[in-house]
């Protein structure tokens, strides 16, 4: 292989630098933009422009210097070098199959570049041709389609992709790309869909198939019906499934292991105690080369089979050995009733068979946990805009997963303990976590831990409100559902309490700065009302007795916070102003807190003067509390248990814009190296045919 | 079938049963048998023998069968006038076409001898030489004949002659009369049957196989059983024998799948029929079963299937054909099933699990291990697999994986499994159920929808317009989820939920009238420490002993949880079932426990003495793997200890209430008897091993001994612990009352009355015992007087004076002794089993 490679860049050398003399190739494609029909003359033109190697470069760049008028001139012939092209894909001759599809790339992409202001209806004519166009894009579809699905060579089908991705990602705005139009009309949904089922059809062109099914729903998503949408929304088929999650698993485990070796090289030795040290800037450095741009595709992909397809949430808990389930498949032995009895092999026992590879330091993961390690990476930072789109697509996952009951159903799951190692960012003032002292535990506590973790490691001065906000309403939504099922999760509710009350003080102490971009009073109210959560519905979710005390305590304990929540928010919706209605809310949320605030300090000093102390511990603390409940009396506050179901349309719609735009910039650059790098590949295809 | 009605008969019922209803023709083969002499596990044109075969499968059923066994008997007669006359009281005439078979007497029972039998089998001579044998206790014949036509004998007399008889006719006579006892009753001693297949002589092998082959061909069940039990036995064979025993050829035969059921045409049409319904073209309109796919679903999803199947029919069709191509349980309909191909690739992959969870150093990775390899298997379900350890018909169509635990065991890894079967009519030719999604569960779950409930009208609106593009022109997604659950809801739920808290939802829709709504801190304090109260005990999670807490929630409980979170939980056939999967240990011992156990239960049942014990069901595979039937609703002692931190009588107070309680008296009295009854079973079986790992207390007070590893004449590690007879702490006598009390009385009186029922019928149990000491290299007939120490055990010379004298030594002994403790000390150092 590595050998072909050498020689096919020889040879390219060698070509280039003897200019004056012009491959055929290029020749033949002079004669396309020439004024005449090239078959005029040669009634073999296009079969022979087939069997030839594709200059991409030189078509390219030609297509790119026809101009205006010129383009009028030499339509016909693109028109008639598409329409030989889409024939050329259903020759039995795999070379000319294969420069038929890059041709076809090249011809998609030089009229793209060099009409990027032009409608699209003009691309599609001077490509197609009006009246033609809408059978020659069925013909190609058909073409793709069956290339895809048949049993031909595992290149071709990784070009069709490829030729599919470069069409899809030719205009930066994909809704803008008109001839996208086509294949809405005949659908490659089915053998996207067939590339994921199919195991080794899936490792090899799984992430080309995901992505391009990611982009394809996001085809003028909000404006008309995308067939993509309804039928992704649909799919019931577990091994498809399964294997969509597998290829978003893989490529996200594989984002997962890079930062760990990364991590791990560069805390080796000398530099460890350099990276605690200056940690959060270096780790900042050095996972640059670690684009998490190259998983937007992919983290899109999983969002959308989240969002749209309700059978998929399974697919998210679907654990498997971190090794390919293809490696496992249970083979039917048919070997007994076809094979006559004489030849049976003399297999006794028919268990002795070992089957499997093994490797016992493997752990079970799925796909929730690598996508939850994968956040807790990609949270760390979010300075950078592709880090924090990327943060931002991950909490809307989550918030969706959230809300789904299924999802939650086994995220609270006894039965299904893992250990997951999130990432946290190395800081100053604590020792990072020792791997092997994370207890196995409901998933549901990792994502509690990562939302606890973003929350006290994002309180900078660029503060990212919106992000603030989903995590706050992750946590919302799973105590919503904890209480509505009577889930007593045994978690550490302490490190949520104080990291939210940190948060508060936060608010407070850079409240003029944040005021000027953001409503913190929102983010406060909701803040205040997980409180209220806890404070009314305890005794539905909480695990102990003993954890309402503490609840009580940690209120108690830092109730300056809230009494300087309380005058902030007063002065505020005393002021007229834009704040005001805002700031009133939160006063009003705090009711009960205040209630409880006002109750237990003078017991608790009346306490320790009674008792002489002057500092009280925290389980005397505790004790006053236990004994003072029955004087309190908290008001019921209203709809604290309901919460605002995500939707995509209107608010998230401009995020998703750029997203795709970004996705689709990064895809074409992607698609165009990988596109030549393929070409050599097929120089080895076509030495064996 | 004319009426000639020997008193040997069995009962009409019992006829029909085996029959196939074709009528049998009654022409006997011209034995074609001698004819094709080489076995067939060497000749490889088996499409034509398999032919023969079928065909000549006819004969063997029961009314065959009932001829053959007159015919034998008739021979027997005609000996008999020979030497004197009997009084004969039956009223049996020859058979009308029986004479002149009679003269030819010897050669009878060929004539339902399968054509695979070695040719040697055949061999006239050893019969001769019987006959002659006979001629020679013509008295002694007529006795046997006398019994044999009694109604007292049963399958355990025909099993205990066919293992004595030497001879010939008889052993023929017995092995025809097995066709006429119920299959069940066979079945129980199918392990002494099949062992005296493997190591006895011809003669015994002859007389046994038609009766197996033929079952063979009824049942797929019965040929795994057979195939799996014969390979287990034939393992103490020497390997060079082992490959060319009658045992192992038996076995091939049966795995080759040759035995199909007789008739097999006219059988076959239905069955494949039935597959129909799972096939990918259907569908799920047209399943015809009860078992229907969709058959509780809500209308909501019959829209959302409709609307697909409008929207994309092609899709849904070729993801269907996927599905069946990569199932390798689907059986296709144009090829013929392979009978016992997919329980044998079900039990493979159970194996394959344990064994490589056995690779795995910790039980935690174990068990994350033993969950994802179970959600894989989920795949491949349903399919027509069985649990044999079940008493009824059925498929299984989930294994709820996040349930299984792995159990407690040093090196091995044995765990537990829920099955989730449909339970159906005939396993073999009902339709396998239709495959319904992991997440359909969630239109019959209830809590999707509840955080809706207090929704206003736009909030309500808003999650509507999620989908906003669909609203107009496809009404499938307007009613997703929200709307339609709401009227699914199951009142128990919401009942079951806030009618311990008022509060949660009934305040907010009060919250409609503005009053501000008080509430007091202590309220919820209070509410928070009765709810916790009140839960059931459970035990806490540890993840080095996974199995406490799956076993201690009771049955019904674990039922009603997996049945709500299962998509096939709606369908009215429904059943969980659980299993415990071992590999790489060794259950013929167990098995021949769980025979004992059961023969001595059956004896004091007949004998009524309520003594109560509880025989679980084992499954052998082979001589290093197999299933158990695990007891329900019961934890060990040792996690009863370890959990609680308890003595026993506490332990049960907590649990059953107060001394003089109904429900503690209940409990204390099933304690008394069950103590008791594995008294006796460990002082007879020499039941060792005893520590709290392996006693069990169920959630009706009963102790249950499990893990029969050490009996008879082994014990473990000979370190000479445990003499005394059996396990009776100081904390066991507690919770009967003490030394003195009335309930430690009556627990030595159970004990004498349990004796002297099995004394009674001692020779049932020695039998079950003798039989399978036949070539067996287990530890439990280590040595040579295992058989002689069991029958002394019961003590036929004693008076029942004598006898129980000899219970209050045993338990005085036991009581006393030294070693019990000293063995569960050696115990918690060993093992850390309290």
């Amino acid at each position: 292989m590595s050998q072909v490679e050498k020689k096919a860049g020889l040879l390219r050398r060698t070509s280039s630098s003897k200019k004056p003399l012009k491959e055929k190739v290029v020749l033949m494609y002079d004669e396309i933009f020439a004024k005449e029909d090239p078959a005029k003359h040669n009634s073999r033109f296009w079969d022979e422009l087939f069997l030839m190697k594709v200059n991409l470069e030189y078509l390219e760049s030609k297509l790119e210097t026809v101009d205006g008028e010129e383009v009028q001139r030499i339509q016909d012939n693109i028109n008639s070098l598409f329409h030989h092209c889409v024939q050329a894909l259903g020759e039995e001759h795999q070379i000319k199959v294969v420069n038929a599809l890059q041709t076809l790339c090249a011809l998609f992409r030089g009229v793209h570049q060099k009409n990027k202001s032009a409608s699209g209806f003009d691309i599609i004519n001077m490509l197609m041709g009006f009246d033609k166009a809408e059978q020659r894009m069925k013909d190609l579809m058909e073409r793709l389609d069956s290339l895809l699905c048949g049993d031909g060579s595992e290149s071709l089908k990784s070009l069709c992709l490829k030729l599919l991705l470069c069409l899809v990602t030719v205009t930066d705005n994909i809704s803008q790309n008109t001839i996208l139009e086509y294949v809405m009309i005949n659908s490659i949904f089915e053998a996207i869909l067939q590339i994921l089922s199919d195991v080794s059809s899936r490792g090899q062109h799984g992430y080309d198939a995901v992505v391009l099914l990611a982009l394809l729903v996001n085809y003028r998503k909000y404006e008309s019906v995308n067939p993509y949408i309804v039928k992704l929304s649909i799919v019931d088929d577990e091994p498809t499934l399964d294997g969509m999650g597998m290829v978003v698993h893989q490529a996200l485990t594989e984002y997962n292991r890079q930062y760990k070796d990364k991590e791990e090289e560069n805390q080796g030795g000398f530099f460890s105690t350099l990276t605690s040290m200056v940690g959060s800037m270096f780790i900042a450095d050095a996972d640059e080369k670690l684009s998490v741009q190259t998983n937007e595709a992919i983290l899109l992909a999983l969002y959308e089979a989240v969002h749209l397809n309700r059978n998929f949430i399974t697919v998210l808990a679907q654990s498997h050995p971190e090794m390919d389930i293809a490696a496992t498949p249970m083979t039917p032995t048919p070997t007994t009733p076809t094979t006559p009895l004489g030849t049976t092999p003399p297999s006794l026992d028919m268990m002795n068979n070992p089957e499997l590879p093994l490797d016992p330091n493997l752990l079970t993961s799925n796909l929730l946990i690598t996508f939850l390690k994968y956040a807790s990476i990609v949270m760390q930072d979010t300075k950078d805009e592709h880090r924090l789109n990327s943060a931002r697509l991950c909490l809307i996952i989550l918030t969706c997963i959230a809300e789904d009951q299924y999802a939650d159903a086994f995220l609270h799951d006894d039965n299904m303990n893992f250990r997951v190692n999130l990432h946290k960012m190395p800081m100053r003032h604590r020792k990072k976590a020792v791997d092997k002292n994370i207890p196995s535990r409901p998933l549901v506590c990792a994502v509690l831990d990562l939302m606890v973790e973003f929350i006290v490691t994002h309180m900078m001065k660029d503060f990212p409100m919106d992000l603030y906000l989903r995590c706050v309403q992750i946590i919302h939504k799973l105590l919503c559902y904890q209480k509505k099922c009577r889930i007593r999760l045994h978690y550490t509710w302490r490190e949520l309490w104080s990291a939210l009350i940190n948060l508060l003080k936060f608010l407070l102490s850079n409240e003029t700065t944040l005021l000027a971009k953001h409503n913190i009073f929102h983010l406060a109210l909701l803040v205040v009302n997980l409180f209220n959560m806890f404070i009314t519905y305890g005794d539905t979710f909480l695990p102990t007795s003993n954890s309402y005390d503490e609840l009580y305590y940690e209120i108690v304990r830092m109730h300056q916070v809230f009494d300087n929540l309380y005058c902030m928010v007063l002065r505020v919706s005393t002021n007229t102003g834009q704040w005001k209605e805002a700031a009133s809310k939160v006063t009003h949320a705090l009711v009960n807190v205040r209630a409880i605030i006002n109750h237990f300090n003078p017991k608790i000093e009346s306490y320790a003067a009674v008792n002489h102390i002057s500092q009280l511990s925290e389980e005397q603390v505790l004790e006053v509390v236990r004994s003072n409940y029955d004087t309190l009396t908290l008001k019921l506050q209203d709809g604290l248990d309901q919460f605002e179901r995500y939707s995509e349309q209107p608010k998230e719609a401009a995020f998703f814009k750029e997203l795709v735009r970004s996705i689709s910039l990064n895809v074409r650059k992607n698609v165009s190296l990988n596109t030549l790098s393929q070409d050599v590949l097929l120089k080895e295809f076509s030495t064996i045919s | 079938m004319e009426d000639t009605e020997l008193e040997v008969s069995p009962t009409p019922s019992d006829q029909n049963s085996p029959s196939p209803s074709s009528s049998p023709s009654l022409s006997l083969p011209s034995t074609p048998s001698s004819s094709c002499a080489p076995p067939p596990a060497a000749t490889p044109p088996l499409g034509v023998i398999s032919e023969g075969v079928a065909e000549l499968s006819l004969f063997i059923d029961a009314e065959v069968a009932q001829r053959a066994c007159q015919e034998v008997l008739q021979k027997v007669k005609l000996q008999q006038v020979e030497g004197d006359v009997p009084s004969q009281h039956s009223g049996a005439k020859p058979v009308p076409n029986s004479p002149p078979v009679a003269l030819t007497a010897s050669g009878k029972p060929m004539k339902i001898r399968e054509q695979e039998d070695d040719p040697e089998g055949l061999a006239p001579g050893s019969v001769k030489s019987a006959r002659r044998r006979q001629r020679h206790n013509p008295s002694k014949q007529s006795w046997l004949l006398r019994l044999f036509e009694s109604k007292l004998f049963d399958v355990s007399m025909a099993i205990s002659y066919l293992h004595n008889s030497k001879e010939p006719g008889v052993q023929a006579y017995i092995g025809n009369r097995l066709f006429s006892f119920p299959h069940e009753e066979v079945d129980f001693y199918l392990p002494q049957l099949l062992n005296m297949y493997i190591h006895m002589d011809e003669d015994v092998g002859d007389a046994i196989k038609p009766y197996v082959v033929h079952r063979c061909r009824q049942s797929i069940s019965f040929s795994l059983m057979c195939a799996w039990l014969l390979g287990a036995y034939s393992s103490d064979m020497h390997i060079s024998t082992q490959r060319h025993s009658r045992g192992t050829k038996l076995r091939k035969l049966i795995l080759s799948d040759e035995l199909k059921p007789a008739g097999s045409r006219a059988h076959r049409d239905p069955l494949t029929f039935s597959l129909i319904p799972f096939c990918p073209t259907s569908s799920p309109a047209t399943g015809p079963g009860p078992l229907g796919g969709d058959h509780g679903l809500s209308p909501s999803k019959r829209t959302h299937q409709r609307s697909k199947s409008d929207a994309t029919v092609s899709i849904s069709l070729s993801s269907n054909l996927k599905r069946t191509a990569s199932n390798p349980k689907v059986e296709s309909s144009q090829d013929e099933p392979v009978r016992l191909a997919p329980q044998r690739e079900f039990i493979k992959s159970l194996m394959g699990i344990g064994k490589r969870l056995a690779t795995l150093p910790t039980k935690e990775q174990k068990t994350q291990r033993l969950i994802s390899e179970l959600s894989l298997l989920n795949h491949k379900l349903p399919a027509r697999v069985w649990l044999p350890t079940a008493a009824f018909d059925h498929h299984v169509v989930r294994v709820p994986h996040t349930q299984a635990v792995v159990l407690n065991s040093k090196d091995k890894a044995p765990y537990l499994i829920y099955v989730e079967v449909l339970e159906c009519d005939n396993f073999e030719t009902s339709s396998v159920p239709i495959r319904i999604p992991e997440n359909r569960i969630r239109s019959t779950r209830s809590v999707e929808n509840l955080p809706d409930c207090g929704m206003t009208a736009e909030q309500r609106a808003g999650s509507f317009s999620m989908v906003p593009n669909y609203d107009n022109d496809d009404e499938a997604w307007s009613v997703d989820d929200i709307g339609e659950l709401q009227v699914e809801l199951p009142e128990v739920h919401t009942n079951s939920c806030d009618n311990i808290s008022q509060f949660s939802v009934d305040s907010i829709t009060s919250l409609e009238s503005k009053d501000p709504v008080f509430i007091a801190a202590g309220d919820i304090r209070r509410r928070l420490s009765e709810q916790l109260a009140q839960a059931p005990t459970t035990f806490k999670r540890d993840p080095e002993d996974p199995s406490a807490v799956a076993l201690k929630e009771p049955w019904e409980e674990k039922v009603r949880r997996i049945r709500e979170g299962s998509p096939y939980g709606h369908l009215p056939n429904w059943r969980l079932l659980s299993v415990i999967v071992k590999c790489g240990d060794d259950l013929r011992q167990e098995l021949l426990a769980f025979q004992v156990l059961q023969q001595l239960k059956s004896i004091w049942e007949q004998e009524r003495v309520p003594l109560w014990i509880k025989p679980y069901k084992i499954l052998v595979l082979s001589s290093d793997s197999g299933m158990i039937e695990p007891v329900v609703n019961a934890v060990s002692l040792h996690q009863v200890k370890k959990q609680s931190q308890l003595s026993l009588l506490d332990y049960l107070l907590q649990e059953h209430g107060a001394p003089t309680t109904e429900a503690f008296l209940s409990a204390q009295r099933n304690f008394v008897q069950s103590c008791a009854g594995y008294s006796l079973i460990c002082y007879l079986l020499q039941v060792k091993d005893r520590h709290n790992g392996n006693i069990l207390l169920d959630a009706e007070g009963h102790i249950i001994h499990i893990d029969f590893g050490f009996i008879l004449s082994s014990s473990p590690k000979n370190l000479g612990f445990e003499t005394s007879a059996f396990k009776l702490t100081t904390e066991f006598v507690d919770v009967m009352g003490g030394p003195e009390g009335d309930m430690f009385n009556y627990y030595k009186m159970l004990m004498l009355q349990g004796l002297i029922a099995a004394r009674k019928h001692m020779d049932r149990v020695l039998q079950i015992v003798e039989i399978m000491q036949q070539g067996s290299q287990l530890p439990c007939f280590h040595g040579s007087s295992t058989m002689r120490g069991l029958k002394e055990r019961f003590h036929m010379s004693l008076t029942e004076e004598q006898l129980q004298l000899l219970i209050d030594q045993l338990v005085d002994g036991s009581m006393r002794s030294l070693t019990t403790k000293l063995y569960d000390g050696f115990q918690y150092l060993t093992n850390g089993i309290m």
